[in-house]
Parts: C-alpha cells; structure tokens; sequence
C-alpha cells in the first residue's frame, strides 16, 4: 500500500430520491481506495448501491456528502479519464459499431486518419473485425458488450468503470466474455473497478473484491484475490475455490437480509 | 467464399433463375391483389349498386361516371390546379408544424420556463377541438392561403409537440451519460444523441400530423371557398353536381393514401438503423 492511491472514495453518503416513495439512503459513508491499474470489484446483493457508487465515481450523480477524488483532484462531472461500461451497452443504436467507436474519438479532436485506423484497431481487439458497418440492432448480446468496450477502450480511459458488464449475457458468454477481458486489461493495464453481483467472476478477475452489506450500501469487507488468473485450470484451484467460498459466505448473509428489506 | 465458388453460384442462379423468377413474381401478383381486395370489392359494389337503379344518378353517380368525370378535370387542368392548390396547403401547415413543433417540443424538455409556459397549453390544446378556431382565424387573417395555412398549423402542431416531449423524456439516461462520458457538450449532446435517439417517436408524431394536416385543409378549402379541392368539392354540391363530389372523395382519398405512404417510405429510410427497419411493412 506505499504507492499512493489513484482513486479516493472518502466518506461518501448517498440518497436515492425515487420519484414516488420516501427517500433510501443508498450509501452510507462508504471509504474506499484504488490503486493504479488495479483491478477491483464491488460485490454486493442487488439494490446495495453498487452501481451508484460506480455513477459517483464516474461522475454521472453529484457528490452530495463527503468526497471522490481522482488523481487528488475532486470529481466534480463526468470525463474521459473515467471510462464507461453499462450492463445494457448504452450504444449509440443509431451508428456502426464503428461510428460508436469513433464517437469519442472525434470528441477528443482527433485527426480522421488516426482515429479511422484506431477505431478499427479497437474493433479488432475485442474481436468484431468484420462487423464494423453492423448496427447494434444487428449484433447479438456479446457483440453489443465488445462493440461498447472498444468504444470506451478506444478513447484511452485511465479508469475504466464496468457497471455488470456482463449481466445481461447468457453463460457461455459471460465466460468468454470474462476470458477476453482478462486478456484486454493483462495486455494493457488500467485501473478497472467492476461492480457485479457474480462471487466467480468477481474472484476470477479482481485483484480485490470489496463485498457491499445490504442497504444501506456500506463495505464490509476487502478480499484479497490476486493470484495467478492465467492457470487453465483455474477453477478448480484451490486458492480459487477457497476465495469463492469465503467471499460467497460473506455475501450470503446480506443477500438474504436484501430480500428480507425487499418483502417488508 | 472464392471467387470461383461465387460464380457457380451465379451460374446456377441464371439456370434456375427464370422459372423461379416467374413464380415468385406471380405470388406477388396474388399477394398484391389479395391485400387490396377489400378496396376492389368497395369499389365493384359501388358501380354494380349505381347501375342498379336502387339510386338515382344524383343520389350516387357509377364509379365509371366518376372516373371520366376525373379524367375530364384532368384534361382541363382542374384537377392539377385544385390538387396543387391542396397539397400546397397541406404541406406547408404541415412543414411548419413539424419545425415549429419539434423546435417547442425540444423547448419544453430542455427549459423549465419554456415547459412552465407551453405545458398547460398543450395540455389544454391538445384534446380541444382546434377547428373551432376557424371563425377567429377569418376575421383575423380573412380566407386566403395565410388563414388556411394557419388554422392547418393550430391543429397539426399539438401531436408533433406532444411526441417530441415525450420522446426526449424517453431518451435512455445511459445513452446521455455515454455521451458525456466521451466528452460531448450540452449541444453536441442535443443534436448527436438526444435528437437521434429522439427520432422514432418523432417520427410517430409527424406520421399523425401529416393526415391531420390534409384533413384540416380539405375542411378548411370547403369552409372558408376559394379554389382547392375541398373548395371545389363545396361548388360542385352547390350545383348539385353530384358526379364531381364524388370525384373529391376519390382524389382526396388518393391524395391520402399517397402522402402516408410516402411518410412511411421517409420513415424507413430515416430509420434504416432501427430494428423495425428490418420487419415487414404493410400495405
């Protein structure tokens, strides 16, 4: 822990105003710290605030008690340093794949030429090569989610800020999904905070996993899950699987308690 | 695929082709004429009752006195003035009302004054009867084009207001927040995010303002005289001439049809994106 931290979250409370209904305090002083290009997920039962600390973090909701900072500066809006990936994709539907891709780019003033070709070499990596005049309509669920990772990829985001990215795919895709993303990040490092509700895929890919209590949101605990994720046999691992099972016993508790809050 | 592989393929199509051809063809002809028959059988029954006698020629002129009668008007150059003169009305309140409803609908979503100001309006205008308006736009701007343009636009606004509102409202808070992310300012994300993914519902909006549009300019032609084919339609019951009534109906109803289609085929290419682009039309 001697290299300074790139992400602070200080103290950050947080109410969710519905637009009918009492207001939930959704955060509650939650504290946390990220390294650079860590990797870390939050874990947590559903309605834990996970994903609103994601929001926090990017700057998309406003900080309204205590404080996020970024690179010692606090985050005060969204920007490109924070990169975005939604469960739903989010992708322009009215564009190409490469016209979603491009998007950011031409934001950031870059030369036709250069982005064409960097469009095209993010296309390749999340491999969509030959999809890249596909609308997203035309794409499958995994499609959609490489086309909306090369968008983010592609404008070269510090952070990059993954809300259950692969929530909304089937199992066989998750995996592979899991696999390729292990390989984007291991080829080229970046700090990745990753909210899922998923103990295997948090365990798999995270260096830590920070598990959420149930609402109100608080962290109850930091596991360490770094280890070596290029073993094929992965699974069955002991390491693997004894992390799966602790943090999978920890998170147990408070998915019940979120169901109990649920029904009352 | 190799490019020999290609041209076997081609060859064999070209072999196989015409037959296939003829019969697919032939289907179509089917399908195309099953889909209209319920038109074509309106239309045999309406000539076989006028040539029955149970009507007098004034009651209900034959479909064929009708069509020499449009033929006629047509050759004189009637038909191509009233059509014109109707078309120009319609599209021009319709034009207006697509700007101007947009531009206020755009207003509303993004201004808290602005929605402040139009929201009771629309909310009140909306499901009123805006023909009633008619008297008042007379006296205000008489009864040429200007006034008839007018009471088309009083009417045609409210469903492009209403769509427009509702679609912006609509528009996924991801889709903005993607948007911002990359760096888009607060116009750039109006005009490449929250327009475009703004655009079906707006395009619903227009596609109800458009027959709306001729409707009230029909209506407009008869109430307030003048040439145009709702006026002309007024004369022609004046004289009790009954044959080319029946012929405004005709014209009109061909009028519309051709201006719903031409906004769905707008749609169509506006849309080509979305995935009802891909499904089947219909008639």
């Amino acid at each position: 822990m001697q290299e300074p931290a790139q992400i602070v979250v200080d103290h950050i409370s947080h109410l969710y105003r519905p637009p009918r209904g009492r207001e939930v305090l959704a955060l509650d002083a939650v504290s946390l710290e990220v390294r650079q290009s860590e990797f870390i997920a939050l874990l947590g039962p559903s309605g834990c605030g996970k994903s609103t600390l994601l929001y926090l973090i990017g700057g998309f909701l406003p900080v309204e008690k205590g404080e996020i900072r970024v690179d010692g500066k606090a985050v005060a809006g969204p920007g490109p340093d924070r990169g975005i990936v939604f469960q739903h994709f989010a992708l322009f539907p009215w564009k190409t794949v490469r016209g979603n891709v491009l998007y950011g780019l031409e934001r950031q003033g870059m030369p036709k030429p250069e982005r064409e070709k960097r469009a095209m070499d993010f296309i390749e990596l999340v491999g969509l090569h030959g999809f890249e005049d596909s609308y997203p309509s035309q794409l499958s669920g995994g499609m959609k989610q490489r086309a909306a990772i090369a968008r983010t990829l592609a404008f070269d985001p510090k952070i990059l800020l993954m809300d259950e990215p692969f929530g909304a795919l089937d199992a066989q895709t998750r995996g592979l999904m899991q696999m390729e993303l292990l390989r984007i990040w291991q080829s080229r490092p970046k700090t990745v905070i990753f909210v899922t509700h998923d103990v295997q895929e948090a365990v798999y890919l995270a260096d830590r996993v920070a598990v959420m209590s149930a609402r109100p949101g608080r962290i109850k605990t930091i596991v360490d899950t770094k280890f070596d994720k290029n073993d094929p046999d992965i699974f069955k691992n002991k390491f693997f699987v004894e992390k799966v099972d602790e943090i999978w016993n920890l998170v147990k508790d408070e998915a019940i308690k979120a169901q109990g809050t649920r029904s009352a | 695929m190799t490019k020999d592989a290609q041209e076997t393929q081609e060859t064999r199509e070209t072999i196989h082709g015409v037959p296939e051809m003829l019969g697919r063809l032939a289907w179509r002809l089917i399908w195309g004429f099953a889909r209209i028959f319920s038109i074509v059988a309106l239309l045999a029954a309406w000539e076989i009752l006028a040539r029955s006698h149970t009507f007098t020629p004034f009651q209900l002129p034959a479909l064929s006195a009708v069509l020499e009668r449009i033929w006629s008007d047509a050759e004189s150059g009637d038909l191509a003035i009233n059509t014109a003169l109707t078309l120009y009305r319609a599209l021009a309140g319709f034009l207006i009302s697509a700007v101007g409803g947009i531009a206020i609908g755009m207003a509303m979503s993004r201004n808290a004054a602005a929605n402040w100001f139009f929201d009771p309006i629309v909310s009140v205008g909306f499901p009123m009867p805006k023909i009633a308006f008619l008297p008042v736009v007379i006296l205000w701007l008489g009864v040429y084009d200007t006034a008839k343009v007018t009471i088309i636009v009083v009417d045609a606004i409210f469903p492009v207001i209403a769509a427009t509102v509702i679609a912006i409202q609509g528009v996924e808070r991801e889709l903005i927040w993607s948007a911002r992310n990359m760096g888009a300012s607060n116009r750039q994300l109006l005009h490449q995010v929250i327009l475009p993914a703004a655009l079906p519902q707006i395009m619903t909006g227009l596609q109800v303002a458009m027959p709306l549009s001729l409707i009230v300019a029909v209506v407009a032609e008869m109430l307030m005289g003048g040439y145009g084919l709702g006026g002309a339609m007024m004369t022609a019951s004046r004289f009790a001439n009954s044959t080319s009534v029946f012929a405004g109906i005709v014209e009109i109803a061909v009028i519309g049809y051709v201006l719903i289609k031409a906004m769905t085929v707008i749609r169509r290419r506006l849309l080509i994106w979305h995935p009802e682009a891909n499904a089947p039309a219909t008639a």
